[in-house]
């Protein structure tokens, strides 16, 4: 046996008991996150497969001391019940038709405001973001009468156009928020080669920032969209003879079994589920915490 | 996918061109709850009223011979009527008042009067038949002024699971003592309580507390008389046999109670009947009346009276919808699609079958009413009996001495109302 052997053997012994600790140290995390993953995916996941499976039960297996976890007697009755021009189709259009205008006014407002705050000098960008997080301290609970009043002189209840108008007084600052982060990613560099190249300001937005802020421009829009589907107090305030469905879940659950609650629950959940899923892959990292970078 | 330009211009496109199409203008061409044209011209109502989609069918129907025989194309709108007064009074301050005639809980009516939202009807009375049930009359008056029509009485009856009352040899409560024993006994069987009152905070637990209150030979607007106390005692007494979810039981919750087992006794509105038997299935539950109290059986007087907002643009045509849902035969109908009990003594019908049992105990419920004082300061009351009972029924607080500090509330507050 050499020297050299006798010396390295206690080096060999150390050094693999530090790289098995490692390796055990990194494997309990690995687990520990992958268990904590998984609890968190199931308390998210569980109360909209209730939902589910509350929409399709039969009121036996749900009206009773002990329902059974999984779905025995299905039954689309609740379904067929629910699923019906007035009921559904109407008031589906308007929340469709009013999400969609309340995220594209609001993008199509809030972005150029925000670019601009985006390139202001520190102080002033940093005094306008916090007046537009002022905004957002007023519950729509507070304002809504005063609004309901100023747009029922002008004529915009129970239209569109009006509930549209209504979602963006909330809705507006928190797009621009976001927006403003998104804009300050963008370096100057890139929009003085624009100006380089040969394109004036309008161009150099056109065909450089906005493409560069596309990510977080499509982020706000949905976060407008969920925003606006979502509102049942204006929705109260403004719309008298018209419905959106938030409102019939809301009359379904004051009036209505737990079956037509649910179902409804359902319906309502599934063009958010759809909406998110087409936009989600835009949301990164950073987006929202642009705003408050230093 | 790339969110290339291209394809963010399309998407951006495609919803403008759906906004653009779908949004611009009234959307009012196809109100909810039209009912459809009139033979005449005699212009439109607007009626709101707080039904079931059931109810809502069987409204419609019944409106159609109105349309057809005034000439007044009435278009029905749904809303909840803790909504209402906040609509009236955001139109009334627009000077935007487009709705004619409201259907409202008689036990919100004081907000609608307080704030002069709905019109003075004291020269209207003739248009209430003689043969209204007395008891009705006095909600529909503040101050000596009638400002609302009798429409439709309702009462609260007492759920009960028969399966379960059979199987531990129990009849449904006639007298307190008899409710303390049910609610011991089930108690004991089950290891948890059974029984509930609906004690959620606000009206559902006013109106649990004015009827223990009532029958207790108590009045709510002083609340340390001696029926109040023994009410409240009582209630304490009852408090840790009850089920432990009667904290939050309303109107809606209950039937959810009910329906799941949580509650084997519990009393709710008869809209309950649809909700429990019909659409969930439970057929076990029956109905009946209720219990009394020491002094008497005593159950608060609930419904929707008929009002005219301020300002209505067609208030002549909603007198004259008021005056055809009041009147007999309209009221008859009523009863015999929709098992309401008529306002009128001579309105008769026969109930769906199914419904029968429970239509009596409707009956013999609205025999014992007691309707709530029409007094300005009715929300310090309704405070005051909340606050109470949080203090006496759940902290165990001494009865007297807890009800005196919010008996000189309420004197504080009808000083202040100048009541």
């Amino acid at each position: 046996m050499s020297t050299q052997a006798v010396t390295q053997q206690p080096r060999t012994g150390a050094a693999t008991r530090v790289r098995t600790d490692a390796h055990a140290s990194r494997l309990a995390l690995r687990i520990g996150f992958v268990a904590l993953a998984v609890l968190f995916a199931v308390m998210t996941v569980l109360p909209l497969l209730v939902l589910i499976k509350v929409s399709f039960s039969a009121p036996q297996d749900i009206m009773t001391a002990r329902p059974p976890f999984l779905l025995y007697n299905a039954t689309l009755d609740h379904w067929r019940a629910i699923l019906n021009a007035d009921t559904v189709l109407g008031p589906a259009r308007h929340s469709l038709v009013v999400a969609t205008g309340t995220a594209l006014f609001a993008v199509l407002i809030a972005a150029p405001a925000a670019y601009v705050i985006s390139r202001m000098s520190r102080g002033w960008r940093y005094g306008l973001i916090l007046a537009l997080l002022f905004t957002q301290m007023f519950p729509d609970v507070g304002i809504a009468m005063p609004v309901a009043i100023t747009f029922l002189r002008l004529g915009l209840n129970d239209t569109d156009l009006g509930l549209i108008l209504a979602h963006l007084v909330p809705t507006l600052p928190f797009v621009a928020w976001i927006l403003v982060g998104t804009f300050e990613t963008i370096p100057r560099e890139i929009e003085e080669a624009s100006f380089v190249d040969g394109n004036g300001k309008i161009g150099t937005l056109a065909r450089v920032v906005v493409p560069l802020a596309a990510p977080g421009i499509a982020v706000a829009a949905l976060f407008a969209w969920l925003k606006s589907w979502n509102d049942l107090v204006y929705a109260i305030y403004l719309f008298l003879g018209e419905r959106t469905l938030p409102l019939m879940t809301f009359y379904y659950s004051n009036r209505g079994s737990v079956f037509d609650t649910a179902t409804f629950a359902v319906l309502l959940t599934i063009p958010v589920m759809l909406v998110t899923l087409a936009l989600q892959r835009y949301v990164e990292a950073g987006t929202l915490s642009g705003a408050i970078k230093g | 996918m790339r969110l290339t330009r291209r394809r963010f211009g399309a998407l951006a496109l495609a919803g403008s061109a759906t906004f653009l199409l779908s949004a611009c203008g009234q959307s009012g061409s196809s109100p909810a709850g039209k009912t459809g044209g009139g033979t005449g011209g005699g212009g439109s109502v607007t009626f709101v009223t707080s039904l079931a989609e059931d109810e809502r069918a069987a409204i419609g129907e019944l409106l159609k011979g109105f349309e057809s025989s005034a000439g007044v194309q009435v278009k029905m709108v749904q809303m909840e009527s803790q909504d209402v007064v906040n609509q009236l009074k955001a139109k009334k301050t627009a000077n935007k008042m487009d709705i004619d005639l409201v259907a409202q809980d008689n036990l919100r009516l004081g907000p609608l009067v307080r704030d002069q939202l709905v019109d003075d009807l004291s020269g209207e009375v003739s248009r209430v038949p003689d043969s209204t049930i007395d008891a009705l009359v006095p909600i529909t008056e503040f101050n000596g002024k009638r400002f609302f029509f009798p429409y439709r009485p309702n009462v609260q009856i007492v759920y009960y699971n028969e399966t379960k009352m059979s199987q531990y040899g129990l009849k449904p409560p006639e007298s307190w003592d008899d409710l303390l024993k049910v609610s011991q006994t089930i108690k004991e069987k089950e290891g948890i309580g059974k029984v509930a009152i609906q004690a959620a905070a606000g009206d559902p637990l006013s109106v649990s507390v004015f009827e223990f209150i009532k029958q207790a030979g108590g009045d709510p607007l002083v609340l340390n008389d001696a029926g109040s106390v023994k009410a409240f005692e009582f209630l304490a007494q009852l408090e840790p046999l009850m089920t432990p979810e009667y904290r939050t039981a309303k109107f809606d919750t209950m039937n959810t109670m009910l329906s799941t087992d949580t509650a084997y006794l519990g009393s709710n509105w008869p809209f309950g009947i649809n909700v429990i038997v019909d659409k969930n299935g439970r057929k076990d539950i029956k109905a009946y009346h209720g219990w009394a109290g020491p002094t008497k059986e005593s159950h608060v007087l609930g419904g929707e009276v008929l009002g005219i907002p301020a300002g209505a643009p067609n208030k002549a045509g909603a007198l004259q919808l008021a005056e055809y849902l009041m009147a007999k035969d309209t009221q008859s109908q009523l009863l015999t699609k929709l098992g309401w009990p008529p306002m009128r003594t001579d309105a008769f019908g026969n109930v769906p079958e199914w419904q029968a049992p429970y239509f009596q105990a409707v009956q013999a419920a609205l025999k014992q009413v007691d309707a709530r004082p029409n007094v300005p300061y009715w929300e310090d009351v309704s405070r005051a009996m909340n606050d109470a009972f949080r203090d006496v029924v759940q902290s165990k607080q001494p009865a007297k001495e807890t009800l005196d500090r919010y008996a000189a509330a309420i004197q504080k507050a009808k000083a202040a109302a100048g009541a």
